[in-house]
């Protein structure tokens, strides 16, 4: 690792809520989200040096995004990054910003996200095909299967009981019903028991539900100035992995690291984590608050087992003995999940985590309001885990 | 002319022909590569790629051992007709650990009773019809059966 000359710092950011209108295009959310992340941050777009940019691949089908983007934004001729890295990709982003800030290069960059995925009537035939190697060797088996597939794996493996992912379930839910932008906010909640049962409906229920249009940015600055905008600065940093897509791989790929695990574990995500930890300068007992990305309950829960929250096979323990909630010593998706807050893909997957622990640390979250939250730490992933990104925030004052 | 195409006809394929030819070795007989410098086996192969392991690029054809054991199954019982895979529903599908530790994700076929599909059993390779491409022909690849007893 290079030298780094100073910390990033986060001031600002914003999410649009659910049921963005049907008419809206790709351009207008993602001036949506960068708009308002700014007004939130109390920035110029004038001042913004550079925008790191995330897009669903399934959004905008064009060999010349980043200046359609800077088009959009406004900020023309300044630079955007254009990323197109699966639903996690906008980790990928913040990454880019993070170096940008903490390289002293620029002061203040804006990474962004959205996904309209309605855009293109082949998304799915681009899901099974296109995620994959040179072709589609799953012959027709997509990620959806895979994911089936993991949750199967990983429950035999370390015999998961349907308790578990119930719960984690339901209390991904309990949260969604305390935040407003979360897309079951106001649906009825469900039964324990419910979520529980061994039937197609509770599968169905312990597995994400889908955000559609979604956009999300987030307003970084250098430590150095972040007193013009903010008395309470909160740090902001971010790693990522990758992994090979196909899933025969994830039983043996000769790299250190990943070579010692199966489909039942998530090295990559471990890999994001430590480098993550390690810039952040804290250990897994600082953390106050986690916000894992999870499209199915084991998946969580193999989420929390890779940032070292649990030993591999015990995050069911974990949430069977109330970790998730506000009592916990780290309660756990506290803005809703992928399960109840909703799936959001390159829109959102990875700035709700990191901005839920923003607002949390700022002490903005109501009735899912965490004590003494310090260090927030979220997870997201893209491709079934063949991208892990992992983002921790600090109380800076 | 439509009695020789049943099934749905008008489908989302974002792949062209030449792109299914040129991947015929992988899907036909199993056919990976092997790092010639450590001797790192890979599936879908690597040609010209450069090995993880020790960073040579040396890659040749290695053929994949056709037989194995199941690993983890789960059943599909939506398919993907968009694209051409749901005429064989529900679809049992499984992760199989072949006999050279290579492991592929694959449905099993001929299945009477899903019931069967369990980790541990034996399985086989053969050749099938998957799906047809947009220009109406076949695409071949490989899928598993059960091994008798």
């Amino acid at each position: 690792m290079g030298k780094i000359l100073r910390r990033v710092v986060m001031i600002g950011g914003y999410i649009t809520p659910p049921n963005v209108p049907i008419d809206w295009t790709w351009r207008q959310m993602a001036a949506e989200a960068f708009w308002n992340a700014l007004q939130d941050a109390g920035v110029a777009v004038k001042d913004v040096d550079l925008v790191a940019c995330n897009y669903n691949d399934r959004t905008i089908a064009d060999s010349s995004p980043g200046s359609q983007f800077a088009d959009a934004l406004g900020i023309l001729p300044k630079p955007v990054v254009p990323i197109a890295n699966a639903c996690a990709g906008n980790g990928i982003a913040s990454y880019v910003a993070w170096n940008a800030i903490a390289s002293g290069r620029c002061d203040v960059v804006v990474s962004l996200g959205f996904a309209r995925s309605d855009n293109y009537d082949a998304m799915e035939s681009m899901n099974s095909q296109g995620n994959y190697v040179d072709f589609d060797y799953m012959l027709g088996l997509t990620h959806i299967n895979y994911g089936a597939m993991r949750d199967a794996y990983y429950r035999n493996k370390y015999h998961v009981p349907l308790e578990a992912a119930g719960t984690w379930a339901y209390w991904c839910n309990w949260y969604a019903r305390r935040n407003p932008l979360a897309v079951n906010y106001s649906k009825p909640m469900p039964l324990l028991d419910e979520l529980c049962a061994d039937t197609p409906e509770a599968e169905r229920d312990r597995q994400a539900t889908n955000r559609g249009g979604v956009s999300s940015a987030m307003v970084f600055v250098g430590e150095d100035i972040a007193s013009r905008y903010t008395e309470k600065p909160v740090f902001f940093d971010v790693a990522y992995a990758f992994r090979p897509p196909y899933i025969g791989n994830f039983f043996h790929y000769p790299v250190d690291g990943m070579r010692e695990h199966d489909m039942g574990e998530l090295p990559g995500l471990m890999i994001a984590a430590k480098e993550a930890y390690k810039l952040a300068g804290i250990s897994v007992s600082d953390i106050n608050v986690v916000q894992v990305h999870d499209l199915t309950a084991y998946e969580g829960m193999m989420a929390l087992e890779a940032l070292g929250l649990c030993e591999f096979g015990k995050a069911k323990d974990y949430v069977l003995s109330g970790g998730m909630t506000l009592e916990s010593k780290c309660p756990v998706n506290t803005y809703g999940g992928g399960l109840a807050f909703g799936h959001g893909s390159a829109g959102s997957d990875f700035q709700i985590g990191v901005l839920e622990n923003y607002w949390q640390i700022l002490g903005e979250c109501g009735e899912r309001q965490v004590r003494d939250v310090r260090v927030g730490v979220n997870t997201s992933y893209g491709t079934h885990h063949s991208l892990d990104v992992v983002g921790v925030v600090q109380k800076g004052w | 002319m439509s009695d020789q195409f049943p099934e749905q006809f008008v489908r989302w394929d974002t792949f062209s022909s030449t792109l299914w030819y040129r991947t015929r070795a992988a899907r036909y007989r199993l056919e990976g590569t092997r790092c010639t410098s450590c001797g790192e086996k890979f599936f879908p192969p690597r040609t010209g790629l450069i090995c993880p392991s020790c960073h040579a690029r040396a890659m040749e054809p290695y053929s994949c051992a056709q037989t194995g054991e199941i690993v983890a199954v789960a059943l599909d019982d939506l398919g993907f007709p968009a694209v051409g895979y749901g005429d064989i529903l529900p679809r049992v599908q499984a992760i199989v650990r072949l006999d050279d530790g290579i492991h592929l994700m694959v449905d099993i076929l001929q299945v009477s009773d899903p019931g069967e599909v369990q980790p541990g059993r034996r399985v086989h390779m053969v050749l099938r019809k998957h799906k047809r491409e947009d220009t109406g022909a076949w695409v071949y690849g490989y899928g598993f059966v059960l091994e008798k007893g």
